[in-house]
Protein backbone atom coordinates (compact mmCIF):
# COMPACT_ATOMS: atom_id res chain seq x y z
CA UNK A 1 0.00 0.00 0.00
CA UNK A 2 2.48 1.96 1.06
CA UNK A 3 4.70 1.10 -2.15
CA UNK A 4 1.64 2.13 -3.91
CA UNK A 5 0.88 5.68 -2.73
CA UNK A 6 5.10 6.56 -2.83
CA UNK A 7 4.70 5.31 -6.44
CA UNK A 8 1.43 7.83 -7.41
CA UNK A 9 3.58 10.44 -5.23
CA UNK A 10 6.42 9.84 -7.14
CA UNK A 11 4.07 10.25 -10.54
CA UNK A 12 2.63 13.35 -9.40
CA UNK A 13 6.25 14.89 -8.84
CA UNK A 14 7.02 13.66 -12.62
CA UNK A 15 3.90 15.11 -14.06
CA UNK A 16 4.05 18.17 -12.23
CA UNK A 17 7.80 19.05 -12.67
CA UNK A 18 7.27 17.35 -16.76
CA UNK A 19 4.99 20.80 -17.40
CA UNK A 20 6.12 23.55 -14.58
CA UNK A 21 10.38 22.72 -15.04
CA UNK A 22 11.69 20.60 -17.26
CA UNK A 23 9.35 21.39 -20.70
CA UNK A 24 9.94 25.69 -19.41
CA UNK A 25 13.33 25.37 -19.54
CA UNK A 26 14.55 23.22 -22.43
CA UNK A 27 12.01 23.58 -25.01
CA UNK A 28 12.00 21.06 -27.39
CA UNK A 29 15.07 19.24 -25.54
CA UNK A 30 12.99 18.24 -22.67
CA UNK A 31 13.06 14.43 -21.74
CA UNK A 32 10.22 12.77 -21.10
CA UNK A 33 10.39 12.47 -17.28
CA UNK A 34 6.71 11.17 -16.91
CA UNK A 35 7.47 8.43 -19.47
CA UNK A 36 10.85 7.50 -17.71
CA UNK A 37 9.12 7.20 -14.13
CA UNK A 38 6.51 4.77 -15.45
CA UNK A 39 9.07 2.54 -16.68
CA UNK A 40 11.24 3.02 -14.04
CA UNK A 41 8.32 1.91 -11.68
CA UNK A 42 7.84 -1.12 -13.36
CA UNK A 43 10.90 -2.26 -13.69
CA UNK A 44 10.57 -2.23 -10.06
CA UNK A 45 7.15 -3.64 -9.50
CA UNK A 46 6.78 -5.80 -12.62
CA UNK A 47 4.14 -6.19 -15.28
CA UNK A 48 1.14 -6.27 -13.98
CA UNK A 49 1.57 -3.23 -11.32
CA UNK A 50 3.31 -1.44 -13.86
CA UNK A 51 0.97 -1.79 -16.87
CA UNK A 52 -1.62 -0.04 -14.16
CA UNK A 53 0.94 2.64 -13.09
CA UNK A 54 1.51 2.82 -17.36
CA UNK A 55 -2.26 3.62 -17.25
CA UNK A 56 -3.15 5.58 -14.54
CA UNK A 57 -0.15 8.06 -15.61
CA UNK A 58 -0.43 8.20 -19.13
CA UNK A 59 -3.62 8.88 -18.08
CA UNK A 60 -2.95 11.74 -15.89
CA UNK A 61 -0.73 13.00 -18.81
CA UNK A 62 -3.73 13.10 -20.63
CA UNK A 63 -5.94 15.44 -18.21
CA UNK A 64 -2.60 17.71 -17.47
CA UNK A 65 -4.01 21.01 -18.60
CA UNK A 66 -1.97 22.46 -21.25
CA UNK A 67 -2.75 19.00 -23.32
CA UNK A 68 -4.40 19.12 -26.80
CA UNK A 69 -4.80 15.76 -28.21
CA UNK A 70 -6.90 13.04 -27.55
CA UNK A 71 -7.68 11.64 -24.02
CA UNK A 72 -6.16 8.05 -23.44
CA UNK A 73 -3.42 8.10 -26.52
CA UNK A 74 -0.52 8.36 -23.40
CA UNK A 75 -2.49 5.93 -21.45
CA UNK A 76 -2.34 3.81 -24.17
CA UNK A 77 1.49 3.78 -24.95
CA UNK A 78 2.22 4.28 -21.15
CA UNK A 79 0.21 0.74 -20.41
CA UNK A 80 1.82 -1.21 -23.10
CA UNK A 81 5.68 0.72 -22.18
CA UNK A 82 4.28 -0.32 -18.33
CA UNK A 83 3.81 -3.71 -19.12
CA UNK A 84 7.03 -4.77 -21.22
CA UNK A 85 9.30 -3.12 -18.84
CA UNK A 86 7.69 -5.11 -16.29
CA UNK A 87 8.52 -7.98 -17.96
CA UNK A 88 11.98 -7.32 -19.18
CA UNK A 89 12.99 -5.09 -16.11
CA UNK A 90 13.81 -7.68 -13.23
CA UNK A 91 16.70 -8.76 -15.49
CA UNK A 92 17.88 -5.74 -17.01
CA UNK A 93 16.21 -1.98 -15.72
CA UNK A 94 18.43 0.16 -17.48
CA UNK A 95 17.93 -2.00 -20.95
CA UNK A 96 14.45 -1.79 -19.98
CA UNK A 97 14.09 1.81 -19.47
CA UNK A 98 16.12 2.35 -22.48
CA UNK A 99 14.03 0.38 -24.70
CA UNK A 100 11.33 2.27 -23.48
CA UNK A 101 12.65 5.99 -24.18
CA UNK A 102 13.39 5.54 -27.55
CA UNK A 103 10.51 3.70 -28.62
CA UNK A 104 7.90 5.71 -26.91
CA UNK A 105 8.44 8.79 -28.98
CA UNK A 106 7.71 6.76 -32.02
CA UNK A 107 4.60 4.81 -30.85
CA UNK A 108 3.28 8.14 -29.60
CA UNK A 109 3.73 9.61 -33.04
CA UNK A 110 2.40 6.82 -35.01
CA UNK A 111 -1.05 6.61 -32.54
CA UNK A 112 -1.44 10.32 -33.49
CA UNK A 113 -0.69 9.74 -36.87
CA UNK A 114 -3.43 7.26 -36.67
CA UNK A 115 -5.94 9.29 -35.09
CA UNK A 116 -5.31 12.33 -37.85
CA UNK A 117 -3.48 14.42 -35.33
CA UNK A 118 -1.88 17.37 -37.90
CA UNK A 119 1.71 18.04 -37.95
CA UNK A 120 3.09 14.50 -38.06
CA UNK A 121 4.98 13.63 -41.32
CA UNK A 122 8.09 11.22 -42.15
CA UNK A 123 10.72 14.87 -42.39
CA UNK A 124 9.20 15.69 -38.61
CA UNK A 125 9.20 12.59 -37.23
CA UNK A 126 12.79 11.98 -38.65
CA UNK A 127 14.41 15.02 -36.15
CA UNK A 128 11.76 15.06 -33.81
CA UNK A 129 12.11 11.07 -32.91
CA UNK A 130 15.83 10.78 -32.40
CA UNK A 131 16.34 14.29 -30.19
CA UNK A 132 13.67 13.26 -27.98
CA UNK A 133 15.35 9.47 -27.81
CA UNK A 134 18.92 11.46 -27.05
CA UNK A 135 17.40 13.41 -24.30
CA UNK A 136 15.23 10.43 -22.71
CA UNK A 137 18.26 8.47 -23.12
CA UNK A 138 20.20 11.34 -21.06
CA UNK A 139 17.98 11.69 -18.65
CA UNK A 140 17.17 7.66 -17.75
CA UNK A 141 19.61 7.25 -15.65
CA UNK A 142 18.89 9.78 -13.46
CA UNK A 143 15.24 8.86 -13.00
CA UNK A 144 16.40 5.53 -12.71
CA UNK A 145 18.19 6.30 -9.42
CA UNK A 146 15.85 8.14 -8.42
CA UNK A 147 13.04 6.22 -8.39
CA UNK A 148 15.54 3.55 -7.00
CA UNK A 149 15.91 5.39 -3.64
CA UNK A 150 12.75 6.93 -3.23
CA UNK A 151 10.87 3.66 -3.99
CA UNK A 152 12.85 1.15 -3.19
CA UNK A 153 13.29 -2.35 -4.27
CA UNK A 154 11.36 -5.31 -4.09
CA UNK A 155 13.80 -7.48 -4.58
CA UNK A 156 15.80 -6.50 -1.35
CA UNK A 157 11.96 -6.93 0.33
CA UNK A 158 11.59 -10.16 -1.55
CA UNK A 159 14.62 -11.52 -0.15
CA UNK A 160 15.39 -13.42 -3.59
CA UNK A 161 17.87 -13.07 -6.19
CA UNK A 162 18.84 -10.15 -8.81
CA UNK A 163 18.51 -12.57 -12.18
CA UNK A 164 14.65 -14.06 -10.88
CA UNK A 165 11.85 -12.61 -12.35
CA UNK A 166 8.95 -11.69 -10.23
CA UNK A 167 6.54 -14.11 -11.89
CA UNK A 168 8.73 -16.71 -10.96
CA UNK A 169 9.62 -15.22 -7.47
CA UNK A 170 5.65 -15.41 -6.72
CA UNK A 171 5.88 -19.25 -7.46
CA UNK A 172 9.03 -19.94 -5.67
CA UNK B 1 1.82 -19.26 -15.12
CA UNK B 2 -1.02 -17.55 -13.09
CA UNK B 3 0.72 -14.45 -12.86
CA UNK B 4 1.05 -14.29 -16.61
CA UNK B 5 -2.54 -15.48 -17.45
CA UNK B 6 -3.92 -12.77 -15.18
CA UNK B 7 -0.84 -10.32 -16.34
CA UNK B 8 -2.14 -10.75 -19.53
CA UNK B 9 -5.87 -10.24 -19.12
CA UNK B 10 -5.16 -6.95 -17.14
CA UNK B 11 -3.01 -5.94 -20.21
CA UNK B 12 -5.73 -6.31 -22.07
CA UNK B 13 -8.03 -5.08 -20.00
CA UNK B 14 -6.11 -1.59 -19.80
CA UNK B 15 -5.55 -1.38 -23.64
CA UNK B 16 -9.15 -2.05 -24.36
CA UNK B 17 -9.88 1.00 -21.79
CA UNK B 18 -7.29 3.11 -23.24
CA UNK B 19 -8.72 2.69 -26.25
CA UNK B 20 -12.29 3.07 -25.89
CA UNK B 21 -11.07 6.33 -23.95
CA UNK B 22 -9.30 7.12 -27.39
CA UNK B 23 -12.75 6.47 -29.45
CA UNK B 24 -14.57 8.18 -27.34
CA UNK B 25 -12.64 11.91 -26.99
CA UNK B 26 -11.49 11.48 -30.82
CA UNK B 27 -15.63 11.02 -31.75
CA UNK B 28 -16.82 13.44 -29.38
CA UNK B 29 -14.71 15.90 -31.19
CA UNK B 30 -15.95 19.53 -30.06
CA UNK B 31 -18.23 18.05 -27.82
CA UNK B 32 -16.33 17.27 -24.79
CA UNK B 33 -17.62 14.48 -23.62
CA UNK B 34 -15.05 13.74 -21.17
CA UNK B 35 -15.33 17.67 -20.47
CA UNK B 36 -16.08 17.07 -16.56
CA UNK B 37 -13.22 15.15 -16.05
CA UNK B 38 -10.78 17.06 -18.04
CA UNK B 39 -12.36 19.86 -16.11
CA UNK B 40 -11.37 18.14 -12.23
CA UNK B 41 -8.10 17.20 -13.67
CA UNK B 42 -6.72 20.45 -14.90
CA UNK B 43 -8.65 21.93 -11.38
CA UNK B 44 -6.11 19.83 -9.55
CA UNK B 45 -2.89 19.83 -11.82
CA UNK B 46 -3.22 23.86 -12.28
CA UNK B 47 -3.02 24.12 -8.39
CA UNK B 48 -0.26 22.00 -8.27
CA UNK B 49 1.55 23.23 -11.39
CA UNK B 50 1.04 26.88 -9.85
CA UNK B 51 2.41 25.67 -6.73
CA UNK B 52 5.88 23.84 -8.38
CA UNK B 53 6.46 26.81 -10.89
CA UNK B 54 6.06 29.09 -7.77
CA UNK B 55 8.79 26.33 -5.47
CA UNK B 56 11.57 26.26 -9.10
CA UNK B 57 10.84 29.68 -10.16
CA UNK B 58 14.31 30.58 -8.70
CA UNK B 59 15.58 27.61 -10.50
CA UNK B 60 13.87 28.60 -13.26
CA UNK B 61 15.23 31.88 -13.01
CA UNK B 62 18.94 30.27 -12.40
CA UNK B 63 18.80 28.34 -15.20
CA UNK B 64 17.04 31.25 -17.47
CA UNK B 65 19.96 33.10 -16.51
CA UNK B 66 23.03 30.93 -16.96
CA UNK B 67 21.29 30.07 -20.62
CA UNK B 68 21.47 33.60 -21.13
CA UNK B 69 24.91 34.42 -19.69
CA UNK B 70 26.77 34.25 -23.45
CA UNK B 71 24.33 36.66 -25.28
CA UNK B 72 23.89 38.58 -21.87
CA UNK B 73 27.69 39.43 -22.09
CA UNK B 74 27.22 40.58 -25.46
CA UNK B 75 24.44 42.52 -25.35
CA UNK B 76 25.54 44.62 -22.38
CA UNK B 77 28.51 45.45 -23.89
CA UNK B 78 26.84 46.74 -26.89
CA UNK B 79 24.39 48.45 -24.78
CA UNK B 80 26.92 50.41 -22.76
CA UNK B 81 28.61 51.13 -26.04
CA UNK B 82 25.37 52.40 -27.52
CA UNK B 83 24.91 53.87 -23.97
CA UNK B 84 27.85 56.02 -24.54
CA UNK B 85 27.42 56.97 -27.98
CA UNK B 86 24.09 57.86 -27.34
CA UNK B 87 25.17 60.09 -24.82
CA UNK B 88 27.81 61.99 -26.27
CA UNK B 89 25.81 62.80 -29.33
CA UNK B 90 23.23 64.45 -26.72
CA UNK B 91 26.09 66.43 -25.16
CA UNK B 92 27.15 67.35 -29.02
CA UNK B 93 23.50 68.42 -29.40
CA UNK B 94 23.54 70.43 -26.59
CA UNK B 95 26.59 72.07 -27.40
CA UNK B 96 26.29 72.81 -31.23
CA UNK B 97 22.26 74.34 -29.95
CA UNK B 98 23.97 76.61 -27.78
CA UNK B 99 26.63 77.81 -29.69
CA UNK B 100 23.92 78.23 -32.69
CA UNK B 101 21.74 80.33 -30.25
CA UNK B 102 24.66 82.57 -29.30
CA UNK B 103 25.77 82.60 -33.31
CA UNK B 104 22.11 83.88 -33.82
CA UNK B 105 22.11 86.62 -31.33
CA UNK B 106 25.86 87.56 -32.27
CA UNK B 107 24.91 87.89 -35.94
CA UNK B 108 21.58 89.79 -34.57
CA UNK B 109 23.64 92.90 -32.75
CA UNK B 110 25.72 92.87 -35.91
CA UNK B 111 22.87 93.27 -38.07
CA UNK B 112 21.63 95.95 -35.81
CA UNK B 113 24.84 97.74 -35.95
CA UNK B 114 25.49 96.74 -39.74
CA UNK B 115 28.64 95.95 -38.89
CA UNK B 116 30.32 93.10 -40.94
CA UNK B 117 31.67 90.14 -38.94
CA UNK B 118 33.32 86.65 -38.91
CA UNK B 119 31.99 84.36 -36.89
CA UNK B 120 35.14 82.51 -35.09
CA UNK B 121 35.36 79.98 -32.15
CA UNK B 122 37.45 80.52 -28.80
CA UNK B 123 40.04 77.81 -29.14
CA UNK B 124 42.28 79.00 -26.35
CA UNK B 125 42.28 81.44 -23.38
CA UNK B 126 45.35 82.85 -21.28
CA UNK B 127 45.37 84.91 -18.15
CA UNK B 128 47.60 86.14 -16.46
CA UNK B 129 46.36 87.73 -13.31
CA UNK B 130 46.76 91.66 -13.18
CA UNK B 131 48.75 92.00 -16.63
CA UNK B 132 47.35 89.74 -19.86
CA UNK B 133 43.95 88.70 -20.69
CA UNK B 134 43.78 86.94 -24.25
CA UNK B 135 41.75 84.74 -25.85
CA UNK B 136 42.92 82.86 -29.36
CA UNK B 137 40.47 82.58 -31.99
CA UNK B 138 40.30 80.13 -34.94
CA UNK B 139 40.16 82.21 -37.43
CA UNK B 140 43.68 84.43 -39.20
CA UNK B 141 44.54 85.92 -41.73
CA UNK B 142 42.93 83.73 -44.37
CA UNK B 143 39.52 85.03 -43.24
CA UNK B 144 40.61 88.23 -43.90
CA UNK B 145 41.07 88.99 -40.17
CA UNK B 146 44.06 91.57 -39.28
CA UNK B 147 45.09 93.18 -36.28
CA UNK B 148 43.55 96.11 -34.50
CA UNK B 149 39.97 94.79 -35.53
CA UNK B 150 36.98 94.79 -33.37
CA UNK B 151 35.85 91.40 -31.72
CA UNK B 152 32.65 91.22 -30.31
CA UNK B 153 30.06 88.54 -28.57
CA UNK B 154 26.96 88.19 -28.79
CA UNK B 155 25.74 90.80 -26.49
CA UNK B 156 29.22 93.43 -26.94
CA UNK B 157 32.36 94.66 -26.91
CA UNK B 158 34.99 92.15 -26.61
CA UNK B 159 38.49 93.40 -27.39
CA UNK B 160 40.30 93.66 -30.32
CA UNK B 161 42.76 91.72 -32.72
CA UNK B 162 46.43 92.16 -31.38
CA UNK B 163 47.93 89.39 -33.58
CA UNK B 164 46.69 87.78 -36.58
CA UNK B 165 48.45 84.13 -37.45
CA UNK B 166 47.35 82.84 -40.77
CA UNK B 167 44.28 80.50 -39.24
CA UNK B 168 44.21 81.90 -35.48
CA UNK B 169 44.21 84.76 -34.39
CA UNK B 170 45.27 86.48 -30.31
CA UNK B 171 42.35 88.36 -28.95
CA UNK B 172 43.28 90.90 -26.21
CA UNK B 173 40.29 91.44 -23.87
CA UNK B 174 38.18 94.35 -22.81
CA UNK B 175 39.63 93.54 -18.85
CA UNK B 176 43.42 92.94 -20.12
CA UNK B 177 44.57 95.89 -18.23
CA UNK B 178 47.15 96.98 -21.51
CA UNK B 179 43.45 97.57 -22.97
CA UNK B 180 41.40 100.59 -23.09
CA UNK B 181 38.97 101.93 -25.34
CA UNK B 182 37.13 104.67 -26.67
CA UNK B 183 33.76 104.90 -24.93
CA UNK B 184 30.66 107.15 -24.74
CA UNK B 185 27.71 107.18 -22.30
CA UNK B 186 24.18 106.08 -23.81
CA UNK B 187 22.30 108.88 -24.90
CA UNK B 188 24.69 111.74 -24.65
CA UNK B 189 28.29 113.32 -25.80
CA UNK B 190 30.06 112.83 -22.78
CA UNK B 191 33.31 110.62 -24.05
CA UNK B 192 35.34 108.65 -21.37
CA UNK B 193 37.87 106.33 -21.95
CA UNK B 194 37.30 102.15 -20.56
CA UNK B 195 40.02 100.48 -19.48
CA UNK B 196 40.68 96.85 -18.05
CA UNK B 197 41.22 96.53 -14.18
CA UNK B 198 42.47 92.74 -14.71
CA UNK B 199 42.40 91.63 -11.15
CA UNK B 200 41.69 94.08 -9.27
CA UNK B 201 38.25 94.55 -11.00
CA UNK B 202 37.41 91.80 -8.69
CA UNK B 203 37.46 88.66 -10.67
CA UNK B 204 38.13 90.14 -14.06
CA UNK B 205 34.11 91.56 -14.05
CA UNK B 206 34.87 95.21 -13.79
CA UNK B 207 36.18 97.89 -16.44
CA UNK B 208 37.10 101.16 -15.32
CA UNK B 209 35.32 104.03 -17.03
CA UNK B 210 37.16 107.79 -16.73
CA UNK B 211 35.04 110.09 -18.28
CA UNK B 212 37.24 113.00 -19.31
CA UNK B 213 35.18 115.64 -18.27
CA UNK B 214 34.53 115.42 -14.84
CA UNK B 215 31.49 117.83 -14.48
CA UNK B 216 29.68 115.31 -15.98
CA UNK B 217 27.41 113.30 -13.68
CA UNK B 218 27.30 109.80 -14.21
CA UNK B 219 24.05 107.91 -12.82
CA UNK B 220 24.63 104.17 -11.50
CA UNK B 221 22.97 102.04 -14.54
CA UNK B 222 23.49 103.79 -17.47
CA UNK B 223 24.95 102.22 -20.34
CA UNK B 224 28.03 102.65 -22.27
CA UNK B 225 29.20 101.83 -25.88
CA UNK B 226 32.12 102.38 -27.67
CA UNK B 227 32.77 105.69 -29.39
CA UNK B 228 34.46 104.35 -32.56
CA UNK B 229 38.27 105.15 -33.31
CA UNK B 230 39.66 106.81 -36.28
CA UNK B 231 38.89 104.72 -39.47
CA UNK B 232 37.30 102.46 -37.18
CA UNK B 233 40.35 101.03 -36.47
CA UNK B 234 40.67 99.12 -33.72
CA UNK B 235 37.38 99.63 -32.28
CA UNK B 236 34.23 100.28 -34.21
CA UNK B 237 31.56 102.73 -33.17
CA UNK B 238 28.33 101.71 -31.10
CA UNK B 239 29.41 98.49 -29.76
CA UNK B 240 27.58 97.82 -26.47
CA UNK B 241 30.33 97.82 -23.84
CA UNK B 242 28.69 97.56 -19.84
CA UNK B 243 27.06 99.19 -17.58
CA UNK B 244 27.75 101.41 -15.03
CA UNK B 245 27.63 100.10 -11.72
CA UNK B 246 29.38 102.26 -9.16
CA UNK B 247 30.73 105.40 -9.40
CA UNK B 248 33.77 107.15 -7.27
CA UNK B 249 33.65 110.96 -6.62
CA UNK B 250 36.35 112.25 -5.62
CA UNK B 251 36.53 116.52 -5.89
CA UNK B 252 39.08 117.81 -7.51
CA UNK B 253 39.96 115.46 -10.06
CA UNK B 254 40.36 115.95 -13.35
CA UNK B 255 38.51 112.79 -14.47
CA UNK B 256 35.96 111.22 -12.98
CA UNK B 257 35.90 107.57 -12.85
CA UNK B 258 33.11 104.97 -12.55
CA UNK B 259 33.72 101.30 -12.36
CA UNK B 260 31.12 99.44 -15.28
CA UNK B 261 30.49 95.78 -15.47
CA UNK B 262 30.22 94.28 -18.70
CA UNK B 263 27.65 93.16 -20.94
CA UNK B 264 30.10 90.34 -22.12
CA UNK B 265 30.51 87.13 -20.12
CA UNK B 266 34.24 87.23 -20.24
CA UNK B 267 34.13 83.75 -18.26
CA UNK B 268 32.29 82.06 -20.52
CA UNK B 269 33.68 83.25 -24.10
CA UNK B 270 32.44 80.74 -27.02
CA UNK B 271 31.17 82.15 -30.55
CA UNK B 272 33.13 85.83 -30.96
CA UNK B 273 32.67 87.79 -34.09
CA UNK B 274 35.20 89.86 -35.46
CA UNK B 275 33.89 93.11 -37.34
CA UNK B 276 36.06 93.04 -40.75
CA UNK B 277 34.09 96.21 -41.90
CA UNK B 278 32.89 99.22 -40.04
CA UNK B 279 29.83 100.71 -40.83
CA UNK B 280 28.68 103.85 -43.14
CA UNK B 281 27.13 105.83 -40.53
CA UNK B 282 27.43 105.12 -36.40
CA UNK B 283 24.78 103.99 -35.01
CA UNK B 284 24.57 105.43 -32.26
CA UNK B 285 22.79 103.83 -29.58
CA UNK B 286 20.62 101.28 -31.54
CA UNK B 287 23.25 97.96 -31.20
CA UNK B 288 21.70 98.51 -27.27
CA UNK B 289 19.33 96.18 -26.49
CA UNK B 290 16.04 98.02 -25.68
CA UNK B 291 15.09 99.76 -22.36
CA UNK B 292 13.33 97.16 -20.24
CA UNK B 293 10.17 98.58 -18.66
CA UNK B 294 9.67 98.69 -15.07
CA UNK B 295 8.80 95.23 -14.34
CA UNK B 296 11.34 93.95 -15.95
CA UNK B 297 11.26 91.41 -18.69
CA UNK B 298 13.78 88.72 -18.31
CA UNK B 299 17.24 89.14 -20.02
CA UNK B 300 16.97 86.09 -22.07
CA UNK B 301 13.90 87.78 -23.49
CA UNK B 302 15.63 90.83 -24.38
CA UNK B 303 18.15 88.84 -26.07
CA UNK B 304 16.07 87.28 -28.52
CA UNK B 305 13.73 90.61 -29.11
CA UNK B 306 17.48 91.52 -29.88
CA UNK B 307 18.23 89.24 -32.45
CA UNK B 308 14.84 89.22 -34.05
CA UNK B 309 15.44 93.13 -34.81
CA UNK B 310 18.93 92.17 -35.73
CA UNK B 311 17.68 89.24 -38.52
CA UNK B 312 15.39 91.70 -39.87
CA UNK B 313 18.48 93.67 -41.30
CA UNK B 314 21.19 91.17 -41.63
CA UNK B 315 20.79 90.86 -45.22
CA UNK B 316 21.87 94.47 -45.80
CA UNK B 317 25.42 93.17 -44.10
CA UNK B 318 26.84 92.93 -47.68
CA UNK B 319 26.70 96.38 -48.85
CA UNK B 320 29.71 97.71 -46.97
CA UNK B 321 33.27 96.36 -48.43
CA UNK B 322 36.38 96.25 -45.93
CA UNK B 323 38.73 98.98 -44.78
CA UNK B 324 42.22 98.20 -44.83
CA UNK B 325 44.75 100.48 -44.13
CA UNK B 326 48.19 100.42 -43.51
CA UNK B 327 48.32 102.72 -40.25
CA UNK B 328 47.16 99.74 -37.50
CA UNK B 329 49.64 97.01 -38.80
CA UNK B 330 52.15 99.39 -38.15
CA UNK B 331 50.80 100.43 -35.12
CA UNK B 332 50.30 96.34 -34.44
CA UNK B 333 53.97 95.79 -34.90
CA UNK B 334 55.18 99.00 -32.67
CA UNK B 335 52.73 96.99 -29.95
CA UNK B 336 54.41 94.17 -30.40
CA UNK B 337 57.67 95.13 -30.53
CA UNK B 338 57.27 97.28 -26.89
CA UNK B 339 55.71 94.81 -24.94
CA UNK B 340 52.47 95.42 -23.14
CA UNK B 341 53.61 97.45 -19.67
CA UNK B 342 54.86 99.45 -22.03
CA UNK B 343 52.16 100.00 -24.17
CA UNK B 344 50.08 100.46 -21.29
CA UNK B 345 52.47 103.54 -19.89
CA UNK B 346 52.18 105.15 -23.33
CA UNK B 347 48.56 105.16 -23.12
CA UNK B 348 47.96 106.53 -19.81
CA UNK B 349 50.01 109.77 -20.77
CA UNK B 350 48.42 109.90 -23.74
CA UNK B 351 45.46 109.90 -21.93
CA UNK B 352 46.19 112.65 -19.73
CA UNK B 353 46.50 110.16 -16.65
CA UNK B 354 50.13 110.10 -15.68
CA UNK B 355 48.98 113.48 -14.41
CA UNK B 356 46.69 112.75 -11.33
CA UNK B 357 49.03 108.88 -11.53
CA UNK B 358 49.12 109.29 -7.78
CA UNK B 359 45.36 109.47 -7.56
CA UNK B 360 44.14 106.92 -9.55
CA UNK B 361 46.49 104.67 -7.74
CA UNK B 362 44.62 105.48 -4.47
CA UNK B 363 41.88 104.75 -6.10
CA UNK B 364 42.29 101.37 -7.01
CA UNK B 365 42.59 99.88 -3.83
CA UNK B 366 38.97 99.64 -2.73
CA UNK B 367 37.73 98.11 -5.96
CA UNK B 368 40.43 95.51 -4.92
CA UNK B 369 39.82 95.35 -1.15
CA UNK B 370 35.53 95.51 -1.88
CA UNK B 371 34.15 92.29 -0.04
CA UNK B 372 33.20 89.59 -2.48
CA UNK B 373 30.18 89.47 -0.37
CA UNK B 374 29.33 93.19 -1.55
CA UNK B 375 30.29 92.28 -4.90
CA UNK B 376 28.26 89.46 -5.22
CA UNK B 377 25.72 91.02 -4.39
CA UNK B 378 25.95 92.86 -6.97
CA UNK B 379 25.85 90.73 -9.23
CA UNK B 380 22.76 89.17 -8.57
CA UNK B 381 21.25 92.68 -8.04
CA UNK B 382 22.93 93.05 -12.09
CA UNK B 383 21.63 90.35 -13.53
CA UNK B 384 18.18 91.12 -12.08
CA UNK B 385 17.47 94.67 -13.21
CA UNK B 386 18.90 93.62 -16.98
CA UNK B 387 20.46 96.44 -18.40
CA UNK B 388 18.46 99.11 -16.78
CA UNK B 389 19.36 103.00 -17.89
CA UNK B 390 18.84 105.83 -19.87
CA UNK B 391 16.52 105.55 -22.60
CA UNK B 392 18.02 105.85 -25.89
CA UNK B 393 17.87 109.25 -27.88
CA UNK B 394 19.48 110.15 -31.13
CA UNK B 395 21.54 113.06 -30.23
CA UNK B 396 23.57 113.31 -33.80
CA UNK B 397 27.36 114.35 -33.09
CA UNK B 398 30.40 114.49 -35.52
CA UNK B 399 32.81 111.62 -34.78
CA UNK B 400 36.21 112.26 -33.80
CA UNK B 401 39.20 110.99 -33.44
CA UNK B 402 39.69 109.60 -29.35
CA UNK B 403 42.21 108.16 -27.09
CA UNK B 404 42.23 104.74 -28.88
CA UNK B 405 44.72 102.27 -26.94
CA UNK B 406 48.14 101.23 -27.76
CA UNK B 407 49.02 103.42 -30.34
CA UNK B 408 48.61 105.91 -33.56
Amino acid sequence: MARNLVAALLLFVALVLQVSVVNRLLFSWAPDLVLLTVAALATRRGPVPGAVIGFCGGLAYDLLPPSNHTLGQYALVLCFLGYAAGRVGDRLPLLAVAACAIAAPGLLAGLGALLGAPGITWPVLATAWPRAAICNLVAAPLVLRAVKVTHGGHRRRAGGGELVPSWRRGMA
Amino acid sequence: MRDTRRARLTLGLLLAVALILITVDHRAGNDRVLGPVRDFASAVFGKAERVGAAVTRPITGFVTMLRDAPTARRVITDLRKENARLRDEVSANRLDRARAEKLDRMLGLAGLGRYRIVPAQVVARRTVAGFEDTVEIDVGTGDGIRPDMTVLSDVGLVGRIVQAGPDSSTVALLTDPALSAGARLEGGNELGVVSGLGEAGGGGNLIRFRLLDSTVPIGVGRRIVSFGSQQSKPYVPGVPIGIVERVDNTPGEVTRTAYARPFTDFSALDVVGVVVAAPKRDPRDAVLPPVPKPPKPRPEEQRRGDADRGRERGSLEAEWGLVAGDDPRAAAERRSRGGAPEAAQERRGRNGTRAVGGEQHAQEPPAAREPRADRDQRAVHDQRAGRAGDSADAAHEPRRHDGRGGGN
